[in-house]
């Protein structure tokens, strides 16, 4: 783990605890004040790459990746015990730190178990890894029982070192091979990026897959039955046959706390937000705003069965799947990248989404909307209102009325179809829900 | 008078109208006109008391444009097989005081286009499912074709303590604002009472469903869904040598296709019928604890019943009401005197659940079926004996791209599978094409239904239920038996 980065992580800790109780105040502001300059504090939206060990060889980059157990905080007010992955030797967290590599690095992932039962790590989608440098395999039992997957550190002090070439750009997922419908479902997972070797700002080595680097997003998601982890803590035995999850997650979270901003401090073991910061698409260069490239949405799911994900407002292209590039097999190679509304993601699966949203119509209040806006008294506002149907502008809301909108900016949620989904053991609208956080084209008024 | 009172007047009393002519234009009452003017007042209040000069910003040049649909949200009852029971939600015995077979609680929407004020209001208690399905022109650029779609909410006459707002949210619909999406955090939406216009230019043809946002996982799952569809332009246009204007766009020379699912400048999504097919489900449970003032455990969920178009098999293969269409309306045709639905005919338990799945065909006919999913579960779609072929999903025609720019213009992607595996959110656009009736009666039957069995059955064993219709196909013979032209989606094209 690069020390330094750690340092800068903390800070922005403290930085955010400060400024509670000063909305505007949240943010590169302040958290820079006690960054080190040298080092790049993470970004408070999307993805947070851990890029291993300084000092490694370049194209080798090395993770240590250590097993802990924590707890979670979920938006009912409940606590989960879990296991995870933590980045180095950090400190429990949950999901496990984003590892993104470049293809064709010889990686090498460092397990070391501190938990009272044996773990390893799969990397669904890589080819001949090595597990202390022999091919990781399935073990046995004498009797031909399988107990893992791969090569398991032992429990306690245990350590394994993984080895693989990472020869496809794209999204994958590692995880847990010992145990896996316990130690999967108990947190040990997490996401692995391979950027393209012809830039870090497309999906896959095509320049129709470029995305804008600054609007990259993960959207991890998982689900929690509440007895199994309550069994593990206690050690108890656990009946799979009556699994029933009663919580699902995006990037470990349920919302609200989903569009927290990374490394919210009220969240010390979800460091991942999933609030999705964009500018409209705007590929005209002689227009305010010239925004010519879309945003990049990287789906996984370590569910038990189908997400149905919907992304409002935008039909997302879908470029590729399981880090494969939606091309043809034939010589042509034909795209068959395609549009969808719905996300459908199966278990274990990974797609990469590319997105725009503009508005279609260009309102503004020199070119309005063609309805009559009901009066104030009439109205029944949202939490993130502007009390403006356009972009950039505010105006008044009813009173008493309070909004979180800051600037004029525009909020499109999305979330799991699946509705029974968005809920948190009986509370709802809570669970794998985000928003795309439209900022108003520059200049504006957003902290 | 200030401008903005002037324009809110000029809307109120130019009211909507149907989308066709005869339609008729509502009233203001006097309670609604006193209404605004005390808003009015509670406006400039509000503004002093915020310190602010209040703009006539939002109050818009073209804002008194009529709407082209009218659709109310509220509450009421349908009706499912009582046999199982499921004690004690299934049947509701509320259900039973309140209707003939009425069995099941329900939210929904209905269309009050073209009703007085009276009828309008008198609609509380008398919601539909599945919701009106509704279907648009593609937006040709033309403001004045742009499609308005006003949404009262008639409160909730069994839960006069949840005073819920509601919306359209219009799923799938690319690139509009927060402000038309419907999805109540980011926008307005609609008090008890109150009134919105959404506006759409749609300009994606497909197939799309719609659905309340508020309190989006109680009011979707209680019903308030629907689907709704978006006819291409070419339609109208053509597209050159082999691919005429179609029916829909006004061609009347024989053998002009009905219409066509997008503008694939080929002819190949052409059809000669459409079937929409929306799919919900109904968690009995739900249904009883918001009848009955209880809070379920959303995580327990279950799809007890299965719907196709707001029913089960083999209620599916029931008439349509009058009033599917929601662009012909009519009292005392399309909806009776006091505004409430007309049941299809020997079904009064079926009132408010007037979309009927039946499709009827002739031989070599090309039929396209728009599936789209609002259950929370996925459905596995079947034709024993025919192969769909998928030509859309997710209102995007099945077709590569050849730039970074682009949209489907590279490589036909369509595929020919019996059964379609269709999530929750999602939508799937295919043609069947009707085989040669070889059987000896009026009409060859195939059967359209749920491959995940537990979703097409009415809980008991032996014998369909659910997600399943039929399929018959009629000869073409002079002699023969036979529907005619459709007149509007899911019309049989029989008169009777």
């Amino acid at each position: 783990m690069n020390t330094t980065t750690r340092l800068a992580r903390r800070g922005v800790r403290r930085g955010l605890a400060l400024a509670v109780g000063s909305l505007l105040a949240v943010g590169a502001a302040a958290s820079s004040a006690v960054t080190p300059a040298t080092a790049a504090a993470p970004p408070r939206n999307g993805i947070v790459c851990t890029k291993g060990d300084t000092g490694a060889a370049p194209g080798q980059p090395v993770f240590n990746l250590t097993t802990r157990t924590g707890y979670i905080d979920l938006p009912d007010g409940n606590t989960s015990f879990m296991y995870g992955y933590s980045s180095g030797f950090d400190a429990f967290q949950h999901p496990g730190p984003v590892l993104c590599v470049k293809e064709n690095d010889t990686v090498t992932v460092i397990l070391h178990n501190t938990l009272d039962v044996p773990a390893s790590i799969v990397f669904p989608g890589q080819e001949d890894v090595l597990a202390d440098g022999v091919p990781s395999q399935p073990q046995f039992a004498g009797t031909g029982f399988m107990t893992s997957l791969a090569q398991p550190a032992a429990a306690g002090t245990g350590t394994v070192t993984y080895t693989f070439k990472a020869t496809h750009a794209g999204t994958f997922l590692y995880e847990s091979g010992t145990d896996p419908e316990t130690q999967v479902r108990m947190g040990l997972f997490g996401a692995l990026i391979v950027r393209p070797t012809d830039s870090d700002s497309q999906a896959y080595d095509d320049a129709k897959t470029a995305f804008d680097p600054s609007e990259e997003f993960m959207v991890l998601l998982s689900e929690i039955d509440p007895y199994q982890h309550a069994a593990v803590e206690q050690h108890k035995a656990f009946n799979l046959n009556n699994y029933k999850a009663r919580y699902w997650l995006i990037n470990g979270r349920g919302y609200p706390d989903s569009i927290a901003d990374n490394y919210a401090s009220w969240l010390p073991s979800q460091p991942y937000g999933s609030l999705a910061t964009v500018k409209p698409y705007q590929p005209d260069n002689t227009k305010p705003g010239y925004h010519p490239l879309p945003g990049m949405a990287r789906y996984l799911s370590v569910g038990s069965e189908d997400y149905p994900f919907h992304p409002h407002g935008n039909n997302g292209l879908v470029v590729g799947r399981d880090g494969r590039q939606s091309t043809a097999l034939s010589s042509g190679g034909e795209d068959l990248s395609m549009e969808k509304f719905a996300i459908n993601i199966g278990p274990g699966q990974t797609w990469d989404v590319i997105f725009k949203w503009y508005d279609a119509e260009d309102y503004s209040t020199a070119n309005p909307v063609t309805v009559t806006v009901p009066d104030l008294a009439n109205q029944v506002v949202g939490t993130f209102y502007s009390g403006s149907p356009y972009l950039g502008n505010t105006h008044d809301l009813p009173p008493g009325i309070q909004t979180l909108n800051q600037c004029g900016e525009f909020y499109i949620i999305s979330h799991n179809h699946a509705l029974f989904q968005i809920t948190s053991w009986g509370v709802t609208m809570t669970g794998p829900i985000t928003y795309m956080r439209i900022e108003p084209p520059e200049p504006n008024t957003c902290p | 008078m200030t401008s903005l009172e002037t324009q809110r007047s000029r809307d109120v009393a130019e009211g909507p109208s149907g989308g066709i002519a005869g339609a008729g234009r509502l009233r203001m009452s006097r309670r609604r006109a006193l209404g605004l003017t005390g808003s009015a007042a509670v406006v400039a209040g509000a503004a002093s008391w915020a310190g602010k000069v209040l703009l006539p910003e939002q109050v818009a040049e073209a804002a008194g444009a009529p709407a082209n649909l009218y659709l109310a949200g509220t509450d009421g009852w349908i009706h499912l097989p009582a046999a199982p029971a499921i004690p004690p939600f299934h049947p509701d015995p509320l259900g039973l005081e309140e209707g003939v077979g009425k069995t099941t609680y329900i939210f929904g929407f209905r269309n009050v286009t073209g009703m007085t004020t009276a009828q309008r209001l008198a609609q509380k208690y008398h919601a539909q499912h599945s919701a009106p399905m509704f279907w648009v022109d593609e937006y040709d650029g033309n403001q004045a074709h742009e499609f308005r779609v006003q949404l009262t909410n008639l409160g909730l006459q069994l839960r006069p303590d949840l005073f819920d707002a509601h919306t359209l949210h219009w799923h799938g619909f690319r690139n509009v604002i927060p402000f038309f999406d419907g999805e109540p955090s980011g926008s307005i939406s609609v008090r008890a009472g109150g009134e919105f216009t959404y506006v759409y230019r749609p300009r994606d043809p497909g197939t799309y469903m719609f659905h309340c946002h508020v309190e989006d996982v109680e009011h979707v799952h209680m019903g308030m869904t629907g689907l709704v569809f978006v006819r291409p332009a070419q339609n109208r246009t053509g597209a050159g040598s082999g691919v005429p204007v179609s029916r829909l766009g006004g061609n009347t020379a024989a053998g002009a296709p009905m219409g066509y699912l997008y503008n694939d400048g080929n002819g190949s999504t052409r059809y000669d019928r459409e079937f929409a097919m929306f799919l919900s489900e109904v968690w009995a449970e739900v249904h009883w604890a918001d009848a009955h003032i209880q809070l379920p455990e959303w995580s327990d969920y279950r799809a007890d019943f299965a719907l196709l178009n707001g029913r089960v098999y083999p209620d599916t293969l029931e008439a349509n009401g009058p009033g599917v269409n929601p662009f012909d309306v009519e009292a005392g045709r399309t909806f009776a005197a006091d505004g409430n639905l007309i049941a299809p005919a020997g079904r009064e338990d079926l009132k408010h659940q007037p979309i009927s799945s039946l499709v009827n065909c002739i031989e070599g006919e090309r039929i396209a079926l728009r599936f789209a999913n609002l259950g929370f579960r996925e459905s596995a779609m079947t034709i024993t004996g025919m192969r769909m072929r998928v030509v859309g999903r997710d209102a995007t025609p099945m077709r590569g791209r050849t730039s970074a720019t682009s949209e489907h213009d590279g490589a036909d992607t369509s595929y020919e599978t019996d059964t379609l595996n269709i999530g929750p959110g999602e939508s799937y656009d295919v043609i069947v094409t009707a085989p040669p009736k070889t059987g000896s009666g009026d009409y060859d039957t195939y059967f359209l239904y749920n491959r995940s069995f537990s979703r097409s059955n009415n809980l008991a064993d032996g014998g369909f239920g659910g997600q399943a219709t039929q399929i018959r196909v009629h000869g073409s013979g002079s002699g023969a038996v036979k529907p005619g032209p459709q007149a509007f989606p899911n019309d049989w094209g029989f008169s009777a």
